[in-house]
């Protein structure tokens, strides 16, 4: 199991890692804040010919062509045609810029390593591939640390 | 680059090279063509010159062999004793070639050098040098060397301060030995400093090469290290100090001033300073310095020592250039080995090392010039074409608001779309480099296909100075390669065949530059017997080519050399015909988005034209719609559009569409359905048909929905954020702001041929 650290930048001693939340559907997860470059609204996307379902398209975000992932297709969760209230979490995957397709932006949290419990084997494998950890937040919320990794097609994962 | 500092002086060493060499073969080109001026002559030594002494300092011995030899000839022509003749100029040439196979084996980039080439070519050199006399051996560049010979750093010990001395095997140096400035040596002016450190000198911070470098901006120096108080390995004493100096500086510096440089540590090491001219011999001056230091003078007995500070040696030897030879024979204190002996009246010795990198810089004011990062540039590109971009979707917006263009906001929008097209042609022109860099590669080819054909060929080239961007330039050099090779090996006749022909027995190939419409055209013609109608055609037939009875034009005879498989040299030569003719010569322009034609008249010569655009960022394309998208198609791959009727489409087997296009049917390709926008098939009815050719020359219908117009793309790669898509060539941004596809048409009419494709291939994103 990849640890802690390789998926978030190194902890400095005694300071609270800060994790950028969001919603999909119900569900909260949660990426290391050094990952996201910038939040922004939905655009529609151009379709990519042989792409795997959960890839919305390539949209222009300022002259770089960006790759949208529709994170919640990804984790194999139902969801809708995307709308203007979606928003896109523009992220470094690797050597990669990527978008990935959320409901909304929720909170920023900040905390310490040990609050990180592993995930619960009563997930499936494929959302443990994604889910490196779970933790609880106050008012009972439970939010899922994300491995950015795997988002992007496997082959690609791999070669990247 | 590397991190590591001396890999990254090594690299400059080899860009230097580059340069140098560049100068070079272009130096002996104008002596080739009948120049005698001492300057042109003079500019190939130092350019010689300046190869070995850098090649010397790194230790690249072949490279330092090879090229003393061909500088010892350079300075026998320079000073007027050998004449600058044609054949000379000839073997210079080449001799400049195997130079080049020597610096790129040296890198590591190239080959290993043919050895029996490179022997042969040093050979001959020699020959020259000595008028067909064998040289006399070894002893002759020994003569000018003092008698002494130089030690070899390893530069490996770079980083290890206080290492011992690598001393490599001594035989074949004298090959290495600096050839000191005998003539400059014997000019009035000058020093001698005898400097030797003491341990303290090193104890408070200083360092003999900071002091050496220092010398060196006086004037030009000549450094020797004696390093014959060194002890052995067990005995030696890390921190003690066990070298003595001596430099020779050359020029008018006062003794203030050479003093001055020792201001700091005269107290920590014996010195002395005695006019150049003097000879005193070493001893006297190693006496004076011990005068000085009295009490140092059992050490002095003990030859001296000296910490051995290879890295302050390395620097002073990177730094001024300088050789620094020790003397290997015996302590300073013996009689033998004397540094200042006053010179034999020998021929004038070549410029001093130091001096040279400074001299090699051209004369004539070249136009200052920065290196910066291609990473940089193409930043500042992207950046500037969705400036572009943004203005235009501005300049939408205030025209969609209603306002009018003659009002403030209109009239600024104005002033501000001239100045980002001005910014666009500026960043654009950045990137834009003269094709030079690919013409100076030719020479050479042209003298290597001409010694393998034993024909006789002049190149003449025009417009080097035409520029176009660096994408382009990078992927001309192969093109352009092949068929030069293809006009000298098929084009031009030999000597006593073009004799007969009433031509000279020298035959001319022409490489031409110049920019037309927005584009840049190359033209590589000869004076040839230019083509071979009869036999082209014939060949064609036979390999099936085309039928026995086709009727064809002059010109298509001409292009069908150009089909796969086309070859016309009979037997398979070193230089040309290995199959792959011209067919590849014209895939790779067409992957270019460059078109290639040739025409040609019997007798006279042919000429080839390749047609490019300027830059490969930045494409022609056919902006089209399918299934409510927008796609972008290569200009170059469309022939012709039309709309086509509904009579004319037929099914191959009640599946596969084609089209009935000029007597010919090809197969029709519904864009939107092979890119997976539509399911449905039938849809053949209301749209418009481009008719394109791919690369390999087959040509297919492609069906879309609309044509948008014509207009010029910013490409951007779909590969550096996602990965590549089938059938899709690369992506743009277009002026709404939103990305829009690029066609691969050759993965296009190839997929659809290979499979039809089902739902589940093809799944959508939305």
């Amino acid at each position: 199991m990849t640890h802690i650290d390789q998926i978030l930048t190194p902890n400095v001693a005694g300071t609270d890692r800060e994790l950028i939340a969001f919603r999909i559907g119900e569900q909260e997860f949660c990426v290391d804040i050094m990952s996201v470059r910038e939040i922004r609204g939905w655009t529609p996307a151009t379709p990519l010919p042989r792409s795997p379902a959960y890839m919305k398209g390539v949209i222009n975000l300022r002259g770089v062509v960006l790759p949208i992932i529709d994170l919640g297709a990804r984790f194999g969760l139902q969801t809708g045609e995307p709308t203007e209230r979606h928003v896109i979490m523009v992220a470094h995957v690797g050597s990669r810029l990527v978008g990935l397709l959320v409901d909304a932006v929720s909170d920023i949290v900040q905390l310490s390593d040990a609050a990180i419990q592993p995930t619960p084997d009563v997930a499936s494998d494929h959302v443990k591939s994604f889910v490196k950890g779970i933790f609880a937040v106050e008012g009972g919320r439970m939010i899922s640390l994300i491995d950015l990794d795997h988002v992007l097609p496997e082959s690609e994962a791999e070669a990247a | 680059m590397s991190d590591d500092p001396f890999e990254a002086i090594k690299a400059t060493f080899f860009q230097e090279c580059e340069e140098l060499l560049a100068d070079l073969e272009g130096n002996l080109l104008t002596l080739e063509s009948g120049s005698t001026d001492i300057e042109v002559i003079n500019a190939v030594f130092r350019a010689v010159h300046s190869v070995k002494g850098g090649a010397g300092a790194f230790g690249l011995e072949n490279l330092v062999r090879f090229a003393h030899v061909f500088e010892t000839l350079m300075d026998e022509l320079r000073s007027g004793r050998k004449p600058c003749d044609d054949p000379t100029v000839k073997t210079l040439l080449r001799a400049s070639d195997v130079l080049a196979d020597h610096v790129a084996a040296a890198r590591g980039a190239g080959a290993a050098v043919d050895p029996v080439r490179s022997a042969g070519l040093v050979a001959e050199l020699e020959a020259l040098t000595y008028g067909g006399a064998a040289p006399v051996a070894a002893a002759e560049p020994e003569e000018d060397d003092f008698g002494f010979t130089p030690v070899a750093m390893d530069l490996g010990a770079f980083d290890a301060p206080a290492g011992l001395p690598d001393l490599p095997p001594l035989p074949d140096l004298a090959a290495l030995a600096p050839l000191p400035d005998l003539s400059a040596l014997a000019a009035a002016g000058g020093w001698k400093v005898v400097f030797r450190p003491h341990p303290r000198l090193y104890a408070s911070a200083n360092e003999t090469g900071l002091l050496l470098r220092e010398l060196a901006r006086l004037g030009p120096t000549r450094v020797q290290m004696d390093d014959s108080g060194l002890p052995l390995l067990d005995a030696l004493e890390p921190t003690d100090s066990h070298l003595i100096w001596t430099i020779e500086l050359d020029g008018d510096a006062s003794e203030t001033e050479v003093r001055e440089v020792f201001d700091f540590v005269e107290m920590d090491c014996d010195l002395s300073v005695t006019p150049l001219g003097d000879a005193a011999p070493v001893e006297a001056a190693l006496a004076a310095v011990a005068d000085e230091d009295d009490s140092d003078a059992s050490a002095l007995a003990r030859a001296a020592s000296s910490e051995l500070d290879i890295a302050a040696l390395l620097a002073s030897v990177g730094a001024a250039s300088t050789e620094a030879p020790a003397p290997v024979a015996a302590p300073v204190i013996a009689p033998a080995p004397e540094p200042v002996a006053p010179p034999p009246p020998v021929k004038p010795a070549p410029a001093p090392t130091a001096a040279a990198p400074v001299q090699t810089a051209p004369p004539a004011a070249a136009p200052v010039t920065i290196r910066v990062d291609l990473e940089r540039v193409d930043r500042l590109i992207n950046a500037v074409g969705e400036l572009v971009i943004q203005q235009a979707m501005l300049a939408q917006r205030v025209t969609e608001s209603g306002l009018a263009r003659s009002s403030d906001i209109g009239l600024g929008l104005e002033d501000l779309e001239l100045l980002t097209r001005e910014i666009q042609d500026s960043v654009m022109a950045i990137r834009a480099q003269p094709v030079k860099s690919v013409f100076q590669r030719m020479p050479r080819l042209v003298r290597e296909a001409a010694e393998a054909t034993g024909k006789k060929v002049k190149l003449v080239t025009s417009g080097e100075d035409t520029e176009v961007d660096k994408t382009v330039i990078e992927r001309l050099s192969d093109p352009i390669t092949h068929m030069l090779r293809n006009a000298i090996d098929h084009g031009l006749e030999g000597p006593e065949e073009r004799l007969a022909a009433g031509k000279p027995a020298e035959g001319t190939v022409r490489l031409a530059a110049l920019h037309r419409s927005g584009r840049i055209v190359i033209e590589i013609s000869d004076d040839g017997k230019g083509i071979n109608r009869p036999r082209v055609k014939g060949i064609a037939v036979e390999r099936g080519l085309i039928a026995e009875d086709a009727i064809l034009s002059d010109d298509e005879i001409d292009n069908l050399i150009f089909l796969p498989g086309f070859s016309t040299a009979t037997e398979v030569s070193d230089l040309s015909g290995r199959g792959v003719g011209m067919d590849v010569v014209r895939r790779s322009i067409q992957s270019l988005g460059g078109r290639i034609s040739i025409s040609s008249v019997p007798g006279k010569g042919s000429t080839f034209t390749l047609s490019l655009p300027l830059t490969l960022a930045v494409l022609d394309g056919m902006v089209v719609g399918a299934a409510d998208q927008t796609l972008v198609a290569p200009l170059a791959a469309i022939v012709e559009s039309l709309t086509p009727n509904e009579a004319d489409i037929h099914y191959v087997g009640g599946v596969d569409p084609v089209l009935r296009f000029r007597e010919a049917f090809v197969p029709l390709v519904d864009v939107a359905q092979v890119m997976g926008f539509r399911d449905d098939p039938t849809v053949l009815k209301g749209g418009v048909v481009m008719i394109v050719e791919t690369e390999s020359g087959q040509r297919a219908a492609l069906l879309v929905d609309a044509i948008h117009g014509q207009r010029q793309v910013v490409i951007k790669s779909l590969e550096s954020n996602y990965r590549h898509v089938e059938g899709v060539a690369a992506a743009t941004i277009l002026g709404d702001g939103r990305v829009a596809l690029i066609l691969d048409i050759d993965a296009l009419v190839t997929a659809k041929r290979s499979r039809t494709p089902s739902r589940s291939d093809l799944q959508m994103a939305s």
